[in-house]
């Protein structure tokens, strides 16, 4: 009898890794703006990576923090040294699920609003999000896009006194992720 | 007027200019010219990438923000008039170098020549490890 479950077991693992799709971003876009009266922050990130499984909903983003890029060289310089410490933290990423995947039929175009849900991580400081997005499906491609905003303050992000009225705590992320489907070569 | 009204004042107008022009170029100093610096490691591909794989915060501390000359043979490149990215030694477990939009309108007979196959080296900025895309470099530049 055991030996049976064990075998079943197997079976359905083979199965159920042979139907699992992943869709795989290397370009992806992230896009993060600050804007007060007297400086606006305007940094993008053109190498963003992203996994998504289409079966189970998992979802892994992931950038380098040196990999945004501002039009000022002194505000990338600060960026990356003063705030994100990108020497010691050099990664952000975001891990968990699209809680709707569901919902989503990856072989019909269209649009799909989806739920994600799961941790972001940046600047060394770990959060539970749940924020909204939307797939689009179109000829076998995948997009995935949302907007979302965060506080410096939450991920320890700290700003001094004297650049309080410059730099805006509340910072606007955008993603748009480019997916196509993972074939092992 | 007061000869001494004078002098002062000229002296804080050119001060003041100076200053302005200071100001001016600390806002718009120039980013990173990858193709002036001397490259603080030169090494292969391959090599970044298992020096990084071995570990990655070592990686990190050794590679960081530093500008790296890698060689290895090109496994993907990708032009557009905004940009392009090659990408060397391995599609997942190699290099990634990303190209500015200024380099690639300066050098693109020279980008046209290079295809899949061939051996090369790029200098560029060393961003980290990424989980798909092996070693990312930035603001590369082709090395003759």
């Amino acid at each position: 009898m055991k030996k049976v479950i064990v075998i079943s077991g197997l079976v359905f693992l083979a199965c159920s890794s042979l139907f699992a799709q992943k869709y795989i971003c290397k370009d992806g876009n992230v896009h993060l703006l600050s804007k007060t009266a007297m400086l606006t922050i305007d940094g993008k990130n053109n190498k963003a990576s992203s996994i998504l499984d289409s079966k189970t909903g998992d979802l892994v983003v992931q950038l380098q923090v040196r990999g945004f890029k501002f039009p000022e060289a002194l505000l990338e310089e600060h960026f990356n040294e003063n705030y994100m410490q990108s020497g010691t933290f050099p990664k952000a990423d975001f891990k968990g699920k699209i809680a709707n995947i569901a919902t989503v039929n990856f072989a019909k175009d269209g649009e799909y609003p989806i739920d994600i849900v799961g941790k972001l991580t940046i600047h060394g400081e770990t959060r539970d999000i749940k924020k909204k997005g939307k797939l689009v499906i179109k000829g076998g491609k995948v997009e995935g896009t949302s907007a979302m905003n965060i506080s410096l303050a939450n991920y320890k992000v700290k700003i001094e006194e004297s650049y309080k009225d410059r730099i805006d705590d509340n910072v606007a992320l955008t993603m748009d992720l480019k997916y196509e489907l993972y074939q092992a070569k | 007027m007061n000869k001494y009204l004078k002098i002062f004042l000229i002296v804080f107008g050119v001060g003041l200019t100076l200053g302005l022009c200071g100001v001016y170029y600390v806002f718009h100093m120039p980013h990173r010219n990858l193709a002036d610096e001397k490259p603080s490691i030169v090494t292969s591909a391959k090599g970044l990438f298992d020096d990084f794989s071995k570990d990655e915060t070592i990686g990190n501390k050794k590679y960081g923000n530093k500008a790296i000359q890698v060689s290895g043979k090109v496994v993907d490149i990708k032009v557009t008039d905004k940009d392009a990215t090659i990408v060397l030694a391995d599609e997942t477990s190699g290099v990634t170098c990303s190209f500015d939009s200024a380099t690639v309108v300066d050098h693109k007979a020279e980008f046209q020549k290079i295809k899949v196959g061939y051996a090369t080296s790029v200098r560029g900025q060393c961003d980290g490890l990424d989980m798909i895309q092996g070693v990312m470099l930035s603001r590369s530049v082709l090395v003759q």
